[in-house]
């Protein structure tokens, strides 16, 4: 697995897209930052991520849509599938890849927080369990990015995929209350106000494992039909 | 060793390959031949275990691919078809991921990269992208990262295709060094480069294996016309006079004037001749009698190209609806065996219980007497 890991973070590194991600991201967030602070008029760092993870949605798919897409693309998945390795430890390789990027970008936030510090006096635990709570939420994003991305060799399909159904989780608790428990940008409300509720952890880390699973099940069945 | 038993693979109704049986002994250099679309490509995948077989077994030393794939693929390094490679990795870092991907330990690994680098003669290379260089060096890569930890089982799919005639000729080279050290399986459409290599040819056919053999020996199979190219100086203008009505030709062309007015003819022999030699020394004769000047003469000799297609357009055009009706019928013929087979397994276990009902029946009737006798003598 890790050779997996270290092989996506390079790729991550060595080509535009972690710093696209990355960069992308942590210039928005100080736009919301700057909104929610000086526009708005509230000094909470954890506000800002109830924007961030809207502008997930978007940036995830960055990150996802090539994981085995161009894989298949160009071929090289049968110098993956041709392997010794088994398909759980390519998965979770590039599940974890990415979530390393992920991580940095999180981690990338704190900046902020220590800009608030200078002038007032933040709780750190309440935006080290945002920061948790949006990382569940990311590795969620992640974990369905790289199911749609295993099922299709067209990138652009996969990141239309993603996108598509994190829009669809993002409306549809207003439509009706029903749909509320399948959002998983309203599980992650909790976690701005301090709390962490551990069915919302177990939902996000269910909904992560499913995906996952539902990947290497997509690549096993493809080995007979393909 | 690398078995492969009655190996199918079906896609709706269309079957890829059907019915495969063949052996690869160890050390062994094997072509696949076959036309594009032939199912070469599917079954590889299917020894690599890249994709599964609809029905069929494959071993390779005594391994089961489909019960123990980890295992088996620990065995085998693998070149795809078209090369794929990691575009963002040097040759140096994608070689070593390879290697990590084969799960070789980490202090051979070093090692195991350097061998497969100057293996294949990428030195000057090593620092380069993959997406930076030439064809043939991206084929080196591609087959470096086939052969780092010398797995014992080399599979490649056309590995010289799109070079030019130097890189062939390069990779051809290396491919014969692995001979002894190394059971390779190649593919290839190109009829010259299997002769040259391969101990064993495998041609295949819309899925089907119609011929394995050596290549010398499917160039001898093929039932070629007697054919001779002669060259002759005829300045009487009488060899097509002279020859008309030879008993041992059937018919003959002029195909060429040289510059120095000698005429190249090609001579079809009858069928069925004893030996060659008697129509040379004939000819040679003839000519002498008749003042022609024999300046050569040279058999057309078959080649594997002539095996080839000769293979494969003898085979009956089969509909894919006549495919899957042999299908069905060789697949109900095993089921019917299979059913008779367990049939007879129960009526043996029947026979056997019977018996042994009967053995017990005879031993408590034995043991009654015994005791009527004991009880009797008692009185």
């Amino acid at each position: 697995m890790l050779a997996v890991i270290k092989k996506e973070l390079k790729s991550y590194l060595l080509s535009p897209i972690g710093y696209i991600f990355i960069g992308l991201f942590l210039i928005m967030f100080s736009i919301l930052f700057y909104n929610s602070i000086f526009a708005a008029g509230v000094a909470y760092f954890e506000y800002a991520f109830y924007d961030a993870s809207t502008i997930m949605t978007f940036l995830i798919p960055v990150l996802t849509m090539r994981m085995f897409s161009e894989e298949r693309k160009n071929g090289t998945e049968q110098l993956l599938l041709t392997s010794p390795r088994s398909l759980v430890s390519i998965v979770l390789g590039k599940f974890l890849a990415a979530m390393i990027i992920v991580l940095i970008t999180v981690l990338g936030t704190l900046m902020h927080f220590f800009v608030l510090k200078h002038f007032g006096s933040p709780d750190i635990r309440v935006a080290l369990c945002t920061m948790f709570g949006f990382f569940l939420l990311c590795g969620a994003y992640v974990s369905f990015g790289m199911f749609a991305s295993s099922i299709t060799e067209n990138q652009i399909v996969a990141s239309v995929l993603t996108i598509g159904v994190f829009i669809l989780m993002w409306f549809l608790p207003g439509v009706s209350q029903e749909f509320y428990k399948f959002s998983l940008m309203y599980m992650f409300d909790h976690f701005p106000q301090g709390v962490i509720a551990l069915n919302e952890v177990v939902r996000f880390v269910s909904f992560s494992i499913l995906f996952i699973l539902l990947t290497i099940i997509v690549l096993q069945r493809r080995k007979s039909v393909k | 060793m690398i078995e492969v038993k009655n190996v199918s693979k079906k896609y709706g109704d269309f079957y890829a390959v059907r019915n495969v049986n063949f052996n690869v002994k160890d050390g062994e250099i094997v072509g696949f031949l076959g036309r594009n679309g032939a199912g070469k490509t599917t079954t590889m995948n299917m020894i690599t275990g890249f994709i599964e077989p609809s029905r069929g077994e494959i071993i390779v030393n005594g391994v089961d691919v489909d019960s123990k794939p980890k295992k088996v693929k620990k065995m085998i390094g693998y070149m795809p078809e078209g090369t794929p490679l990691y575009s963002d990795l040097t040759v140096k870092e994608f070689i070593a991921y390879m290697a990590d991907l084969k799960c070789i330990k980490h202090k051979d690994k070093k090692e195991a990269v350097e061998k497969a680098i100057m293996q294949t003669g990428l030195d000057k290379v090593r620092n380069r992208l993959t997406r930076n260089l030439s064809r043939g060096f991206k084929q080196r890569v591609s087959l470096a990262g086939a052969l780092v930890g010398d797995p014992e089982i080399l599979i490649l799919d056309e590995p010289t295709v799109g070079l030019d005639p130097k890189q062939v000729k390069e990779i051809r080279e290396l491919i014969k060094s692995f001979r002894k050290e190394h059971t390779v399986i190649l593919s290839s459409h190109i009829l010259t480069e299997v002769s040259q290599i391969c101990e064993k040819v495998i041609i295949i056919d819309k899925g089907e294996i119609i011929a394995v053999d050596t290549p010398e020996n499917l160039e001898k199979s093929v039932e070629t016309k007697q054919i001779y190219i002669v060259n002759v100086e005829d300045a009487e203008n009488k060899f097509e006079e002279v020859f008309k009505d030879d008993t041992q030709i059937k018919e003959f062309k002029k195909i060429e004037t040289n510059e120095d007015n000698t005429l190249v003819y090609q001579i079809e022999l009858k069928e069925n001749l004893p030996d060659d030699k008697d129509f040379r020394k004939n000819f040679a004769i003839k000519c002498a009698e008749n003042n022609i000047l024999n300046l050569g003469i040279k058999k057309e000799e078959a080649s594997l190209e002539d095996a080839f297609i000769q293979l494969i357009e003898s085979r009956q055009e089969l509909s894919n609806e006549e495919i899957n009706k042999i299908q069905y019928e060789k697949e109900l013929e095993e089921l019917r065996e299979e059913r008779q087979e367990k049939k007879e397994q129960k009526e043996a276990i029947k026979e056997q219980r019977k018996l042994a009902k009967e053995e017990k029946e005879m031993k408590e009737e034995s043991e009654k007497e015994n005791k009527d006798d004991s009880e009797g003598g008692e009185e």
